[in-house]
């Protein structure tokens, strides 16, 4: 089929199996949650329906490993795809099993929930495979606009409510930036497809360094807001304290693993040839996010808060990886930022799936409640314990290898003073990670009484602590992986 | 834009949308605010039909300026107090200085950059006599992946709608039993 320009376009539908059973499954769940009296469904059928289409699209996505392509110029279908298609797929899953007992106790709508958790992977999993930026920011839409409504649906609780009043009205305006930084794009470009932007940015024909200057300043500040970087992170602690945690969670995993997934696409493909108009942005904002993350973190007592500053200051490690794309050793570092954000993510995990089940069985979030947590529920102590390290990065963890590789990629990329603030930044989170350790371990608990897990607990960090010390003692795989990953990105 | 007609009719719409957005952010009565919104997306929809995008305009006339602004007018009418005592923001000043910042950046990267317009005959070469069936074939064709990902879109801000609207009746209703007990108790007050 040919378009009206003439382009040959390839509408293979099978390409997109993955979304559409994400979407179809959605859809199924919708349905069973409203006729769930007439079809006589439990609660329990909700996430097993949902965890089956999520089981369903990673097959799919397996075999669809080797059929490469675009899908009409839309979406790009290449390794760095499969990878993402992959990690949101696993994250929702282990959101959905790790803390289902969670949403059907705390979250209202239980079945909506589920759908707004499905239908936001297909949104993510577009944002890592856009080839234009009219499905880049459909889909940087559809994560958002899930978000939002899942950050409102925490049960009696009234700051669920402001946090998602919040999350939108910045999120908007967020959005807006992002779009008038594209058009700007698009204005100096003359194509929406990312292939032709690299093309039109690397013949640099005609006088467009100042709308390109100010593009650049508009997609950076909407894409800061969406990753939560300093200075636009200010929503991020209360719409991460307001919402029900499973979301916190999906805030701090898939939400940000996405916005860089769409920051390595548009700065390691289309925008690359115009790598010395926003090296020096993303370096200033990596120092500051780095920096200020990591130092308020320091006076949070409610662990959500915590993490959200945690999460902030890992996005800086990121984005400091992001400033040293330089064409040369492009593909080493954005393989090292791909690396990192799988160590992230795992070690994320787990301890928010520590933490919900903390909350399921206590329902207390702040730090100080976690004292003796060694003594009621020592696996429990240790898997949070581990994680908490393996953030700080401590070796023998995910965190250390990967930060290891992304620190490295920095640091021969000629960017030496950006890893020396990263690893004192580093070094200074070591301290409020120890806190929690110190109220789980040195504590007497408040109330005493051994408890365990449930089963679905153990599993999901039973696995995730597997996969955190595996990639920490033996991280080539995913070294390999992530590197072919990347390489797919790069125009040039 | 090569004929005086086309010249003189994007200056007056444009001061028209101009004026008209100004005018909502100045209008204390949120009524007035809202007639001059419609103004502007009036105006808006007028730019469009000079750069020949009729499909677009159209579209902005029936959804914007139909129903969008409808939908404002009984969201203000249905809320008491709104179009009254709104007082004025602490942040009037900054955000004006902010405001008009920000608009002569963008209005002096607009004008002082040469853009790569198509002119003269590169644009008589792709005239449509409408863009209407060129619009529909392209969205159900090059871009057909980009129309679902939108209706996916709409199927979570319907959701959310629902959702978010739902919760107090819902919580009230929300098990049978309770309701039972409720009733029951009124039953034996009475």
């Amino acid at each position: 089929m040919t378009d009206v320009l003439g382009n040959t376009l390839n509408l293979q539908y099978e390409l997109l199996l993955p979304e559409i059973i994400l979407a179809i499954t959605a859809v199924v769940v919708l349905t069973l949650d409203a006729f769930k009296k007439e079809l006589r469904v439990g609660y329990n059928s909700l996430p097993f329906v949902s965890v089956l289409g999520l089981v369903g699209a990673a097959v799919a996505t397996l075999l669809l490993l080797d059929n490469r392509g675009n899908f009409a110029l839309l979406i790009e279908l290449d390794d760095f795809t499969t990878f993402f298609r992959l990690l949101f797929i696993g994250t929702a899953a282990v959101l959905i099993i790790g803390s289902y007992e969670y949403i059907e106790r705390h979250v209202s709508h239980v079945g909506e929930f589920f759908a707004l958790i499905l239908l936001s992977t297909v949104g993510a999993i577009y944002m890592a495979a856009a080839r234009d930026l009219l499905t880049a920011y459909l889909a940087v839409e559809v994560l958002s606009f899930s978000l939002y409504v899942a950050v409102s649906l925490a049960k009696n609780d009234p700051r669920s409510g402001e946090a998602a009043l919040k999350y939108v009205l910045l999120g908007g305006v967020a959005s807006a930036m992002l779009l008038y930084g594209l058009s700007l794009l698009y204005g100096v470009a003359g194509s929406t497809q990312y292939a032709e932007i690299s093309e039109a940015l690397a013949a640099g024909t005609g006088d467009v360094t100042l709308p390109l200057l100010l593009g650049l300043v508009l997609i950076v500040g909407g894409l800061g807001f969406k990753a939560a970087a300093v200075p636009f992170h200010n929503y991020a602690p209360d719409a991460y304290e307001g919402a029900p945690l499973p979301v916190t969670m999906y805030l701090s995993a898939t939400s940000k693993a996405a916005t860089f997934a769409l920051i390595l696409r548009w700065f390691a493909g289309p925008l690359l040839p115009a790598v010395d108009d926003w090296a020096w942005m993303l370096a200033a904002i990596a120092v500051a996010t780095m920096v200020i993350g990591n130092l308020v973190a320091l006076q949070q007592h409610n662990i959500k808060r915590l993490l959200a500053y945690s999460s902030i200051s890992q996005v800086g490690y990121m984005l400091m990886a992001v400033t040293a794309l330089a064409p040369d050793t492009g593909v080493a570092t954005s393989g090292a930022v791909l690396v990192h954000m799988v160590g992230y993510l795992v070690t994320n995990l787990v301890v928010f799936v520590g933490v919900i089940h903390f909350y399921n069985k206590t329902g207390k979030e702040e730090i100080s409640d976690f004292r003796g947590l060694a003594q009621t529920n020592p696996y429990l102590a240790l898997t949070l314990t581990a994680g908490l390290f393996s953030l700080a990065g401590m070796p023998l963890l995910a965190g250390f290898f990967t930060k290891f590789i992304l620190f490295q990629a920095v640091a021969s990329a000629d960017y030496l003073w950006l890893v020396i603030v990263g690893v004192v930044a580093s070094t200074v989170s070591l301290y409020y990670y120890l806190q929690v350790i110190k109220q789980m371990y040195l504590y007497e608990p408040l109330v005493p009484g051994r408890w365990r897990l449930s089963a679905t607990g153990y599993l999901t960090t039973g696995v995730l602590f597997f996969f955190m010390v595996a990639i920490g003692i033996w991280g080539a795989p995913l070294y390999e992986v992530a590197d072919a990953a990347a390489g797919a990105i790069f125009f040039v | 834009m090569d004929s005086t007609g086309i010249v003189i009719g994007f200056w007056v719409l444009s001061a028209i949308t101009v004026v008209s957005s100004l005018l909502v952010l100045v209008a204390r009565n949120l009524m007035h605010a809202l007639a001059f919104l419609v103004l502007a997306f009036l105006g808006m929809a007028g730019l469009f039909i000079t750069l020949s995008a009729d499909f677009v305009a159209v579209a902005q006339v029936l959804i914007y300026a139909g129903s969008i602004s409808v939908l404002m007018v009984f969201a203000v009418m249905l809320t008491p107090l709104a179009s009254r005592d709104n007082g004025n923001s602490l942040y009037v000043l900054p955000g004006v200085v902010a405001g008009l910042g920000i608009a002569s950046l963008v209005a002096f990267v607009a004008v002082d950059t040469e853009w790569a317009e198509r002119t003269g005959a590169a644009l008589a070469e792709s005239d449509f006599a409408s863009t209407v069936g060129e619009v529909g074939r392209l969205l159900l064709g090059r871009y057909v992946l980009a129309f679902e990902v939108a209706s996916v879109l709409l199927l979570i801000g319907l959701l959310g709608a629902i959702v978010l609207v739902q919760e107090r009746r819902r919580a009230a209703t929300q098990s049978p039993d309770e309701a039972a007990d409720t009733g029951a108790r009124d039953g034996g007050a009475l």
